[in-house]
């Protein structure tokens, strides 16, 4: 029964195309295979030992009650799980993690947009403007977390003597947990629009001037030709951007250990993590458990963006 | 795209999985419920000759190197056959030992020394990391008599000594000389916080700075600096085993604390570190550790006074924390380099290398028989805490044998200091949290 049901439609075409498969295992084909095994194993061997097999490790210690640090520990299933989303602290960790996403994702693809507009006008200094918006994205985000919290910085900050000068008293950025999180967002956007930025700004560029130029006559204004034609052509560019900077948002590290260690208010997902294990708790197993979450939510969200919002994306 | 699972599929993914569980299982943790090291009476250096080298790991606390590095020098001018490697190996205690913690479970480059902090020797005792220094105490002669006695019993637990102290500080009342002129107060340090609470207001109208006192960065240490607050209003985070931070007396004291920000608005709590706060005349006082001292003196452009840590309502005195470092040997190590270690650790806490290291960074020399005259005569202020070590209070359990304690410590804190958050609810919100720790990481661990 089993056999008919996977086997019976394609059966017929398999038995005679296998003869000529094994005859092409002869000869060039053969060679050029090993030399795709050549070039592809090594890749593949790295790709195995240092992501696949931590993440597989990292499920299995999901699974334990482990002290980091412990030679020593007790299988408990799935207890680290049931303990993360029964915690007072889930809650606030995932919505952390919601709002840092969005606000994060949406805020450099909207602000990206605008600017590779800007750059895109033929003015005198774009080359100039391109090359400072991209530059903060190639920086350190442990340099810019520095100095953005000099910035910041209550009590001595560029910031605060800034609003001394028209009579206000700073904000409290670093101490306030919602606060903190406000200012991680800001600098996040302002060190990643130049990527969003030069992206888009590709895309608009390979934009089809016909297009443009029939619109223009048949007197479309600027905002309906943004709007109608070059907002869905550039679906691809943005379907592309959803999900690289989504996952890049998800994953967002440097900047938050740098400029609030405690996590007080910033502790999304992948950060609870880090503090759980190799900060003050040691809590190891726990950790991994809210690892394979995100890594969950991760794979959930990509498996979605390419089912259903790739449907919606104009390719020409 | 369909996929086909028939039987050889099936017997392919069934065999990934399994290698793939294998595969998990070869590292990490034993979970056949036995520990890895060894009891602590086993250990028995008889025989055992010094390894020809080891790695001494180090934060340099209170800007160490220098110091750190020509004690070692001296050292190995006097054993030239044990080579000590000083290694940085994080620039705080918490980076220390994310490094200490990690090299454990990968099982590999381990030091011979680590620096541990007040808050991690005891995590390190439980896991089993860090070796009893009994046994090498009496074979290389230790003078452990000399060593200050509440600074030694620190590390004491089940009747062994884990660690010997080394960059031991205690929190100082720094105040600004000038600024407390000009507001006619006198040149000391308050007596209690209620005597500085009537100062505040003058300070604030003399002095031009933000703030009249400015209360540590929570991000630090708030659990330990807070203790005196605690103490001082006969509050504590917790008495041995019982978590009593949300007491009556506690309450009170962090409710006195929000009041000096929210109602009278003198105090304000500090984004980074109190002590470079103060030193860039933002407050007029703030209390930070002994370690600070001396960047303070280089750093501030004023005259700078420091004092004993003030009381409260309740006690007086007896309501300073001691806090820092010190030196533990791991257990994952060769005996030899254990035992070159030991050599070293005895060594670096000589009276003279005491006093050395005390000059250089201000904290507190660790032996009682340290000449301090020099190091008195150029820094006077380091007298302070030493006169100040009589009156310290051995730490609270919830702070230092409590995983992540400290961390939620410092969350309370921030809700009660930065978004006036309700004491009492505050605090009854961490002592769930603190008995949630004690009974899940601590409470099996301990030898009954």
């Amino acid at each position: 029964m089993t056999r008919q049901l996977t086997g019976s439609p394609a059966a017929p075409a398999q038995a005679v195309q296998a003869p000529q498969r094994r005859g092409r295992w002869s000869g060039r084909t053969r060679r050029d295979f090993f030399v795709f095994l050549a070039l592809a194993l090594p890749n593949l061997a790295l790709i195995a030992v240092f992501t696949y097999l931590p993440l597989v490790n990292n499920m299995y210690y999901s699974t334990l009650d482990w002290t980091l640090g412990s030679t020593s520990a007790t299988v408990v299933g799935f207890d680290n799980y049931i303990n993360f989303f029964t915690s007072s602290d889930a809650p606030q960790v995932l919505g952390t993690t919601v709002i840092f996403t969005v606000v994060t994702v949406g805020g450099s693809m909207v602000l990206g947009l605008l600017v590779a507009l800007a750059l895109n006008a033929k003015v005198r200094g774009t080359t100039f403007a391109r090359s400072a918006v991209f530059a903060p994205y190639v920086l350190s985000g442990v340099g810019v977390g520095l100095v953005w919290l000099f910035i910041f910085d209550p009590g001595y900050g560029v910031l605060s003597w800034l609003l001394r000068g028209i009579g206000q008293q700073s904000p409290q950025w670093i101490n306030d947990p919602q606060l903190s999180l406000v200012m991680v967002i800001i600098v996040y956007v302002w060190k990643n629009l130049g990527y969003c930025a030069v992206v888009y700004l590709a895309g608009l560029q390979s934009l089809p001037k016909d297009v443009m130029e029939a619109a223009s006559l048949d007197g479309a204004n600027g905002f309906r030709r943004f709007m109608s034609i070059s907002v869905p052509l550039l679906s691809p560019t943005t379907f592309f951007l959803l999900i690289t900077t989504m996952i890049s948002s998800l994953q967002a590290f440097d900047l938050i250990r740098i400029m609030t260690p405690l996590g007080n208010g910033t502790s999304t997902l992948i950060y609870e993590a880090y503090l759980q294990a190799f900060g003050a708790y040691n809590r190891a197993g726990y950790s991994a458990a809210i690892s394979v979450v995100l890594f969950a939510i991760l794979l959930i969200i990509t498996v979605l963006q390419l089912r259903f919002v790739e449907r919606k994306v104009h390719y020409s | 795209m369909a996929m086909n699972l028939d039987r050889r599929n099936f017997l392919g993914l069934a065999g990934l999985g399994v290698g793939a569980a294998a595969l998990a299982a070869c590292g990490g943790p034993s979970t056949s419920g036995s520990v890895a090291s060894s009891s602590p009476s086993d250990i028995d250096f008889t025989g055992v000759k010094p390894a020809g080298s080891f790695d001494f790991w180090t934060s340099h606390p209170g800007q160490s190197q220098a110091v750190e590095q020509s004690i070692i020098d001296k050292f190995q001018a006097k054993f030239p056959d044990i080579k000590v490697n000083l290694v940085t190996a994080g620039a705080n205690y918490e980076e220390i030992a994310q490094k200490f913690q990690t090299s454990q479970a990968a099982k590999s480059a381990l030091p011979g020394l680590v620096v541990l902090s007040d808050v991690w020797w005891f995590r390190y005792y439980t896991n089993g990391n860090i070796i009893p220094l009994d046994g090498l105490i009496k074979q290389l002669d230790v003078k452990i008599d000399d060593f200050q006695k509440s600074l030694v019993a620190d590390y004491q637990y089940a009747n062994k000594q884990w660690a010997l102290p080394y960059g031991r500080s205690t929190p100082l009342f720094y105040y600004n000389k000038d600024h407390f002129k000009a507001a006619g107060l006198p040149d000391r340090a308050p007596k209690t916080w209620q005597e500085f609470a009537d100062w505040a207001p003058k300070l604030q109208a003399s002095s031009g700075a933000k703030y009249a006192y400015i209360y540590p960065a929570l991000a630090g240490y708030a659990g330990w600096t807070l203790q005196n607050n605690l103490w001082g209003w006969g509050g504590s985070w917790s008495n041995g085993w019982t978590f009593n931070c949300d007491s009556t007396e506690s309450v009170a004291a962090l409710q006195w604390a929000q009041d000096s920000i929210y109602k009278d608005k003198w105090a304000g709590v500090s984004s980074k570190n109190a002590a470079d706060d103060f030193a860039a005349g933002i407050t007029s006082t703030t209390i930070s550790s002994t370690g600070d001292l001396l960047g303070v003196l280089k750093s501030a452009k004023f005259n700078v006074g420091v004092g004993f840590m003030p009381g409260g309502p309740k006690a007086e005195t007896n309501v300073c924390p001691t806090g820092g470092a010190g030196l533990g040997i791991p257990s994952g190590v060769s005996k030899e380099v254990q035992l070159a270690a030991a050599t070293f650790l005895k060594f670096m806490t000589e009276p003279e290398n005491t006093a050395a290291f005390s000059a250089a960074t201000g904290y507190m020399p660790t032996r009682v028989s340290a000449d301090m005259t020099a190091v008195l005569a150029k820094t006077p202020q380091i007298k302070t805490a030493m006169d100040q070590l009589a009156v310290t209070k051995v730490q609270d359990n919830a702070r230092v044998f409590l995983p992540g304690a400290d961390q939620e410590m410092a969350k309370a804190a921030a809700k009660i200091l930065t978004q006036q958050g309700d004491v009492k609810a505050t605090m009854t919100d961490l002592k769930a949290t603190l008995d949630g720790i004690y009974t899940k990481d601590v409470k099996p661990k301990l030898k009954s």
